[in-house]
């Protein structure tokens, strides 16, 4: 079962597809896109005092922020997936894909390919407005890799949730099935404050909650003192071999259910 | 699992028919939309499968195409099964749905880029390939534009290339006529023909039309309610069946009585059009002569009279009870020959 040329041409074709959606579609690139910059808005305005409580000891707010809305705008792009995926089998274009691939697991790839290439314009415009708005980089060339990487890995393993729903319910009636549960996790780990700061009953939820994990490694690497970053990545590592699982075994439903 | 591809293509992988044995699909708490059907397509063959709405038709493509798993039973395509070996099957069969799934924010073109990338067409093969499909189809005008904008018969004749792209062995149909004007259907029936005759692909074609698989299939199989009521080709079907049928209008409404009685004395009533009455053959055609001379001498006058050969539907109505046309799901029960029974009343 080693993939072969025209495993990835396949591929290649539903992530070109995607793509090409995206960029003709406008209403379909900017909701992802509007979610993190209303983030870095409220932030970089109002919010930015939280950063002058004398026990906030991060560097710099808007860095601390960012690596919120970088951990956010990168689950949420792989969440966006999951609503083409439940588009296209709902208007028949999942059948095509079905029908067209000898290896169907192709399809999947090529969504993930595509949401890989999309978060790279989610990157550049959230990282261009933060340093526009003042944001401070500590961290070096590797430790922003390292940061990045975390952002992709949130986006793969948000995409293989919801793309394992999408191929189970084949409809985009089930969007708030893939979304809420991820925006949960999110607002669910530290994000205004340090994890240290946090009080009340938000404290143990967030120090079970995985994002936590993922999002101190970001801070510290745009900090440039990595710590914890073996956990991060652990953790996401962890998570996407169980989700790709769920996600594989989503497919097989899809392809069963005609 | 592909030890036991190779094991199970060994018979039969030089074949692009399709033998179907058994076949089941029960939905879940649905109803058994194919009920153990059994049928056998020759290579280059173009098999016709007529049937009312809801008769299974689909389903039947589903399973056939891999989209659907059977329930039970056995289905070969291209001498492959198409429960164990789906990943292969693909490869080898062509399919246009029933609804054309089309995306209509691309236009013909990059369907066309799509579906050969998909298919994993060699880089350089993939334009031209597109392009002459394209053209076969007569959608070169309308390539570069969205499909969002086509006419019906331009998405189904852009499906139909999408179709051919890798030069599949077996090509499934799912009432690709279905909605097109007379000349659409007409180039389509043309280029059906010619991929079976000249390019030796076998299809496997679904209608709800008589004259498409009285004319354009070399075989046909009837399947109603999931099963399989006739198969055969049609001018066999059509000969089973045997004798014709007549068919008059009385002048006289008022009369119409009269002449059934008349009528009745030379066949049994079948379904007629409208005001129309029509009984087939006891004898055959010889009687004719003598229902002439009948409606003569009772003097009544008759506005037409015609002698109608078997058609499929006839063959569909002797196998069935009812009519193809209209015997859909829904109102199959009360379709049982309405018009003869109001003529009687009257
Ligand atoms: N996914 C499904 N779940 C439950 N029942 C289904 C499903 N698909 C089809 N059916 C039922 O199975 C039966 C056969 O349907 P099918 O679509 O195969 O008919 P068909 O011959 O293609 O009809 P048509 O001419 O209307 O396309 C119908 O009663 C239909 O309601
Ligand atoms: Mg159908």
């Amino acid at each position: 079962m080693i993939p072969d040329r025209k495993y990835f041409s396949a591929g290649w074709a539903v992530a070109w597809r995607y793509l090409h959606n995206l960029y003709t579609k406008p209403a379909v690139f900017v909701p992802g896109l509007i979610f993190p910059l209303f983030f870095l808005a409220a932030f970089a305005g109002g919010l930015s005092a939280v950063g002058d409580t004398p026990k906030f000891d991060y560097y710099d707010f808007t860095a601390f922020q960012f690596c919120f809305i970088l951990i956010q705008a990168s689950a949420l792009a792989g969440v966006f997936v999951g609503f083409s995926i439940a588009g296209d089998f709902e208007q028949g274009m999942g059948r095509r894909m079905m029908l067209a691939t000898s290896r169907r697991s192709s399809i999947l790839l090529g969504y993930a390919i595509g949401a890989a290439l999309r978060l790279i314009v989610v990157w550049v415009i959230i990282t261009g407005v933060s340093l526009l708005a003042g944001m401070e980089v500590r961290g070096s060339g590797y430790d922003l890799v390292g940061m990045y990487s975390l952002g992709l890995l949130a986006n793969v393993v948000a995409l293989l949730f919801s793309a394992g729903i999408a191929f189970r319910f084949r409809s985009l009636q089930a969007g708030p099935l893939m979304q809420m549960p991820v925006f949960i996790a999110l607002f669910l780990a530290p994000v205004y404050v340090p994890q240290e700061l946090l009080t009340g009953w938000i404290e143990p939820v967030a120090k079970v909650n995985p994002v936590t994990a993922l999002l101190n490694g970001a801070r510290s690497l745009m900090a440039g003192d990595p710590t914890g970053i073996l956990l991060a990545y652990g953790i996401a590592f962890g998570m996407i071999a169980l989700l790709a699982l769920w996600a594989l075994r989503g497919l097989r439903r899809a392809e069963v259910a005609g | 699992m592909p030890e036991r591809e190779a094991g199970q293509g060994a018979p039969n992988t030089q074949s692009n028919g399709i033998e179907v044995e058994g076949l089941v699909r029960q939905f879940k708490n649905g109803p058994k939309a194919v009920d153990g059907i059994s049928l056998t397509v020759e290579p280059g063959e173009i098999y016709g499968f007529l049937g009312p709405n809801g008769a299974g038709k689909s389903t039947t493509v589903h399973m056939l195409t891999t989209l659907l798993p059977p329930t039970a039973g056995s289905a070969r395509v291209a001498g492959l099964d198409v429960a164990n070996q789906g990943a292969e099957v693909r490869k080898l069969i062509g399919a246009a749905l029933q609804e054309a799934a089309l995306d209509p924010n691309l236009t013909g073109r990059e369907h066309m880029k799509l579906q050969t990338a998909l298919h994993g067409l060699p880089r350089e093969e993939r334009v031209r390939r597109g392009d002459e499909l394209i053209e076969r189809v007569g959608l070169s005008s309308a390539a570069d534009r969205r499909v969002g904008g086509y006419s019906g018969g331009m998405k189904r004749r852009l499906d139909l290339a999408l179709a051919l792209v890798h030069r599949p062995r077996v090509l499934f149909l799912d009432e690709p006529t279905t909605g097109l004007d007379p000349q659409s259907r007409a180039s389509l029936w043309e280029e059906v023909t010619r991929l079976s005759t000249q390019d030796g692909v076998t299809v496997f074609l679904t209608t709800q039309y008589l004259e498409e698989a009285d004319q354009l299939a070399n075989r046909v199989g009837i399947i109603d309610a999931g099963k399989i009521a006739a198969e055969g080709t049609p001018s066999a079907l059509k000969a089973e069946i045997g004798r014709p049928s007549v068919e008059v209008l009385p002048v006289d409404p008022e009369r119409r009585g009269e002449a059934e009685q008349i009528l009745l004395r030379f066949g049994t009533a079948v379904p007629a059009a409208r005001d129309a009455l029509s009984v087939r053959l006891n004898e055959g055609i010889n009687e004719l002569a003598a229902i002439v001379r009948s409606f003569d001498s009772a003097g009544i006058e008759l506005a037409s009279l015609g002698l109608n050969e078997p058609t499929l539907d006839d063959v569909f109505l002797a196998k069935t009870g009812r009519h193809l046309e209209g015997a859909g799901e829904a109102d199959s029960a009360e379709m049982r020959l309405p018009e003869v029974e109001a003529a009687g009343s009257s």
